[in-house]
């Protein structure tokens, strides 16, 4: 391996999803938390709150349309973020090692991770399992509150509390953690491609396993 | 509350919904439900009741998947406090959707009918029974005849027996207080369509205080506390008219002993609700109770009388008795299932032969439940003259009376009948 | 990508999960998105079941009931002999019925 070597780690396809999932995940964060807390005041409340839906409508639509278009990637994400291994718990112990490298500048031995790392699969089975119920939930609480049995609607309106704010915490991670890995960020929000000896160092099972040389 | 209102009268209690701002998401279901478009607050922002326009139907209540509107008028401890006074007679005056609802906080399934652990429970909490569905037989008598002489006028210029105007046709029920508010406050030009006839709840507070007092009781009329428990929160409004002190007025007439200050023909009303609170704050397990005799003469009802909590119950009442009174013949068929079920509008023509004019009429009744979805193509016919009907049934709520703002909210239901379909909010 | 794109060497291998693991996992995925549509539906199909369970709790009272026509309620009979006289009678007029009040010019 040369050092000039690359990996195509996120397609096209991949990219223009998460353009779109980060743009309209944001603003409804952003919204969402003026609302619970009731920031603003009436009119702006409602501007507020009309982004809000327009957001979760674009969201709902690059939801949908990446489930169709890319439905092999959506089982690929699936079966990875739920296959575990012994390895997963070793990594918690040590938080995959970014607490001592990031606050102490020390490293740390971390078990050798798949193309995501334990905390990676726990935000993704978040992602999956959240983000479905918050567009679910959401579009229930824009569109049909008054048909909705009142037990139902209300437990909807908590699955839609409760759902957000796992994700939105765990955003701040994920912000943080992609910002940190400056080679990830340039490859998701740039050209797809990261370096192989990074690829290498951080995901070698993924690097051994489950890649292919072009040409 | 102490803000100005426009379409209260004097002594009348001013709104008894109002929303909780701190629960609100506006989230826009209540304004769904809400026939008058009382609710204001743009989506997304927190949500109140115009009190002006407010009917007091408590859909919203019932249906909010937030539990953000309350009633502001909880008179529990009061009636706790009476219930504990040993001088005071307190009447329990029960309406028919009470007594298959009000199994439901004390876990029993949704419907189940249970009027006599009902009278147990009360008259051990230490209410004398008068179970409203003897003042629904009672309103039919006083309706149904007023229907006839309203017919008869209109059909043959039959005179009122003692003078005076005789209303037009149709005639409009007048048992839901929600619907009499939104006439009066929305369609004032068909006052006189309103059956002149009281709901049962004040002809039983009326009633309790005087003939009740004098007869049935044996006691002053000011010692007869009157309790409505109600499947309604517009009936705490209706409670509140000041024209509802007709016993007083009547005791004082007839040279009885009356105090200075008028007393109401019903202090307080309860709803399902709030009886179930106050059972629970006196430790009385409703569902645990033997079945038992409401033990007075105003505990006698009939089937008629107990229909009247249901959408059509009332016509279908009505009916049985204007058949046989109009004809003198009795009924083959007891129901009239036309104007059963939950469709918005439903109508029926009854063809039947006045004995006293020896003549054949049809009788078109509608009745009109849900009235925020149903109610206007129904007033605008008869606004412009066009309505077919004689005789119409209005109640505000889904259902009728057992589906009321005053009921249990059911977990598992919602008020929307008809088709499910999705309502975008924005503004 | 074409296979001479020169700013990689490397990409994953689309084929890592078998035909059947594929089906397997798909299936899953769908089946868990139709749980909550499912659960949606029945709870909008029985929302107004308590309407109608009180609704028939009191034809059944209805059913049951030995006298079911107003003008058989012999407390009532007893009520009009006693005291009121007769349905619309001066006594009835005073004490069962009322009047209205116009409530929208305050609105306008």
């Amino acid at each position: 391996m040369t050092e000039s070597s690359f990996i195509l780690k996120h397609p096209l396809r991949v990219r223009v999803f998460h353009y779109l999932l980060a743009a309209s995940f944001l603003t409804l964060a952003v919204t969402g938390i003026m609302l619970y807390f009731k920031l603003l005041a009436e009119p702006a409340m409602n501007t507020a709150m009309q982004v809000h839906v327009v957001a979760g409508v674009v969201l709902t639509m690059d939801a949908l349309a990446f489930f169709f278009l890319a439905f092999d990637r959506v089982v690929l994400f699936t079966k990875r973020t739920f296959t575990f291994s012994g390895n997963d718990i070793k990594w918690f112990a040590v938080l995959g090692g970014y607490p001592q490298k990031i606050l102490l500048h020390k490293k740390v031995d971390v078990p050798p991770m798949g193309k995501y790392n334990a905390g990676q699969k726990l935000f993704g089975i978040c992602v999956l399992v959240g983000g479905t119920l918050l567009i679910l939930s959401g579009w229930v609480l824009w569109a049909l509150p008054h048909a909705v049995p009142h037990g139902a609607a209300s437990m909807i309106g908590s699955i839609h509390l409760y759902a957000s704010w796992v994700l939105i915490l765990f955003l701040f991670v994920h912000l943080f953690l992609g910002i940190y890995m400056w080679d990830d960020f340039k490859a998701m929000f740039v050209d797809g491609r990261i370096p192989y000896e990074d690829a290498a160092e951080k995901a070698p099972l993924w690097v051994k396993n489950d890649l292919r040389r072009l040409g | 509350m102490n803000q100005e209102t426009k379409t209260y009268r004097k002594g009348e209690i001013p709104g008894i919904i109002a929303i909780n701002a701190r629960e609100c998401k506006g989230c826009d279901a209540c304004k769904r439900f809400c026939p008058t478009g009382a609710i204001t607050g743009m989506f997304g922002t927190t949500h109140r009741v115009d009190v002006d326009r407010c009917i007091s139907c408590g859909q919203c209540l019932i249906n909010c998947p937030f539990g953000a509107p309350y009633e502001t008028v909880d008179p529990v401890d009061e009636v706790a406090a009476k219930l504990a006074d040993k001088h005071v007679t307190v009447v329990g005056i029960i309406a028919p959707a009470v007594r298959v609802a009000i199994g439901e906080p004390f876990g029993m399934p949704a419907g189940s009918l249970v009027t006599g652990k009902m009278y147990s429970a009360m008259k051990k909490a230490g209410f004398v029974i008068l179970d409203n569905n003897f003042a629904a037989d009672l309103t039919i008598m006083e309706e149904g005849t007023e229907f006839i002489q309203r017919a008869r006028h209109a059909l043959f210029g039959e005179k009122a027996e003692h003078g005076g105007g005789i209303g037009p046709l149709p005639q409009f029920t007048s048992c839901c207080p929600a619907w009499v508010r939104f006439v009066e406050t929305n369609y004032p030009a068909l006052i006189p369509n309103l059956s002149s006839a009281k709901s049962p709840q004040q002809m039983a507070g009326a009633v309790a205080k005087t003939y009740g007092a004098a007869q049935v009781f044996n006691v002053a009329p000011e010692s007869v506390y009157t309790v409505g428990i109600m499947p309604c929160t517009a009936k705490k409004f209706e409670a509140s008219r000041p024209e509802f002190q007709s016993a007083w007025h009547f005791t004082k007439e007839k040279g009885g002993s009356a105090p200075s200050a008028p007393y109401p023909d019903i202090d307080a009303v309860l709803t399902t609700r709030d009886l179930a609170r106050l059972l629970k704050k006196m430790k009385i397990n409703l569902a645990a109770e033997n079945d038992a005799e409401g033990g007075t003469l105003f505990a006698e009802y009939t089937g008629a009388g107990t229909i009247f909590g249901n959408t059509g119950g009332v016509m279908e009442a009505a009916l049985r008795t204007a058949w046989v009174v109009l004809t003198g013949t009795p009924l083959s068929k007891i129901e009239f299932t036309a104007v059963r079920g939950l469709k918005g509008v439903k109508s029926a023509a009854v063809t039947l032969r006045d004995r006293k004019y020896g003549k054949e009429v049809t009788v078109k009744v509608a009745v009109v439940h849900d009235i925020r979805a149903n109610i206007r193509p129904i007033v605008e016919e008869v606004m412009a003259g066009r309505s077919p009907y004689h005789f119409i049934e209005v109640m505000n709520c889904p259902g009728g009376c057992i589906n009321g703002g005053g009921q249990p909210v059911c977990d598992t239901g919602s008020s929307w009948i008809g088709r499910v379909l999705p309502s975008f909010a924005w503004s | 990508m074409s296979k001479n794109d020169p700013s990689h060497e490397f990409i994953e291998n689309p084929f890592s999960l078998s035909r059947r693991e594929f089906i397997a996992i798909g299936g899953v995925i769908i089946a868990l998105l139709a749980l909550p549509a499912i659960w949606i539906r029945s709870a909008l199909i029985n929302r107004n079941h308590h309407i109608q369970a009180r609704t028939k709790g009191l034809y059944q009272d209805d059913a049951t009931a030995k006298i079911r026509l107003s003008h058989e309620n012999q407390a009532v009979m007893k009520l009009y002999k006693d005291f009121a006289g007769k349905p619309l009678s001066p006594v009835s007029e005073e004490l069962l019925h009322t009047k209205y009040v116009n409530r929208m010019k305050a609105l306008s």
